[in-house]
């Protein structure tokens, strides 16, 4: 069974970008460029307009050839999950 | 990374020109605040805004502010405003972005790396730069400036002296990455840095964090004015203060990423930013 990483409760996201800064380091760079993991937001909007921000993260699946274990440890919402991919399918 | 000269953006808002330089007397100010000041002292006559970083930025958690010099009626203000505006900064390869004069026109700024260039009023803001990789600083319906549509600055001196020199809106776009030298050191200083959340003084919440910060506190929105020179030189959180005023921890820091500031350096500032203001007032 492969290991893969899913961004699980993206409504705990801060956007500290410590996920992407983490991905990044592990192939020796600081930076956002190349990134595996992007990280955007946009307003959140109640009745009185704004009020906040809401992300949402995009993983491309390469992401899970790196050490998803540490991307998922340095969240400090615990925004990620690591699950089982058994035949493609999600377990 | 190079200690030798610092990299200035200067966009010239009478002409609607810019250029990058790399300006050696710069370098013993390290960054933020010592850097904005000395650029404010050259160029006074110009009414400038330096928005500026330290060498953290980036780079270490909690170091994740954005210095802003400007004057207001003759009154030097210091402001610090959060969101990913520091780490974009850092990532487009400058330490500095400077605005001179005024525009004729309302203008959008639209800033990729070393590259300037002048939009209409009009724009979309989301077509310019990179998403993921760019920081917007725009006004919100009642007039406040925002940066990321969230995070703030305290008092209104940024959205007055915007106006002024109509500038509508800015995204400062960084793709440029830098390579680790030494990455098991600095792996070890990072990781120790970010485990040292309970010497922050704020409290982890989940409000909207700056980038590079795990704390999404409460206070993240408002930004800061005036505090610590050598906190704001490398324009780390004010709230970090009990980590980043360890001239120990901050010679490791910048030790790691190649800077070759000495201790002495770093002690001095303090006494360099009060001559500067002294120079500036008289």
């Amino acid at each position: 069974m492969t290991k893969i990483l899913k961004a699980k409760f993206p409504e705990k996201c801060i956007g500290c970008e410590l996920c992407i800064l983490e991905m990044q380091r592990q192939i020796n760079k600081i930076g956002f460029e190349g990134s595996v993991i992007r990280v955007l937001k946009k307003p959140r909007m109640n009745t009185d307009g704004a009020d906040g921000l809401e992300y949402s993260i995009v993983l491309d699946p390469q992401i899970n050839k790196f050490d998803i274990k540490k991307i998922k440890e340095i969240c400090p919402t615990q925004v990620f999950t690591i699950e089982d991919q058994e035949n493609g399918l999600i377990g | 990374m190079d200690s030798s000269a610092k990299k200035v953006l200067y966009i010239d808002l009478n002409s609607k020109s810019y250029e990058v330089k790399g300006e050696t007397e710069l370098a013993e100010y390290v960054g933020g605040v010592g850097i904005g000041l000395k650029i404010f002292s050259n160029f006074k006559e110009r009414d400038p805004i330096i928005i500026s970083v330290g060498p953290l930025n980036g780079f270490f958690p909690y170091a994740s502010k954005t210095s802003i010099i400007l004057s207001d009626e003759g009154v030097i203000e210091d402001i610090y405003i959060g969101g990913t505006l520091g780490s974009r900064i850092r990532f487009s390869g400058l330490d500095a972005i400077v605005l001179m004069g005024r525009s004729s026109d309302k203008v959008v700024l639209d800033i990729t790396n070393e590259n300037a260039s002048f939009k209409e009023n009009e724009i979309d803001l989301g077509t310019l730069g990179l998403p993921g990789m760019r920081s917007i600083l725009a006004e919100d319906s009642n007039g406040k400036m925002l940066i990321d549509r969230y995070f703030t600055s305290p008092e209104r001196f940024l959205e007055k002296k915007l106006n002024e020199k109509n500038v509508h809106a800015m995204t400062i776009t960084g793709s440029k990455t830098f390579d680790l030298k030494n990455k098991q050191k600095y792996e070890e200083i990072y990781r120790n840095l970010l485990s040292r959340t309970d010497e922050m003084y704020v409290k982890q919440f989940g409000n909207p964090s700056c980038s590079g910060c795990p704390m999404g506190c409460e206070m993240s929105k408002t930004g800061e004015l005036g505090g610590n020179v050598l906190i704001h030189c490398l324009v780390a959180c004010t709230y970090a203060e009990g980590i980043y005023s360890d001239i120990g921890v901050i010679f490791s820091c910048l030790n790691v990423l190649g800077y070759d500031y000495t201790h002495e350096d770093l002690e001095k500032l303090p006494k360099l930013i009060n001559g500067l203001l002294k120079d500036i007032e008289e």
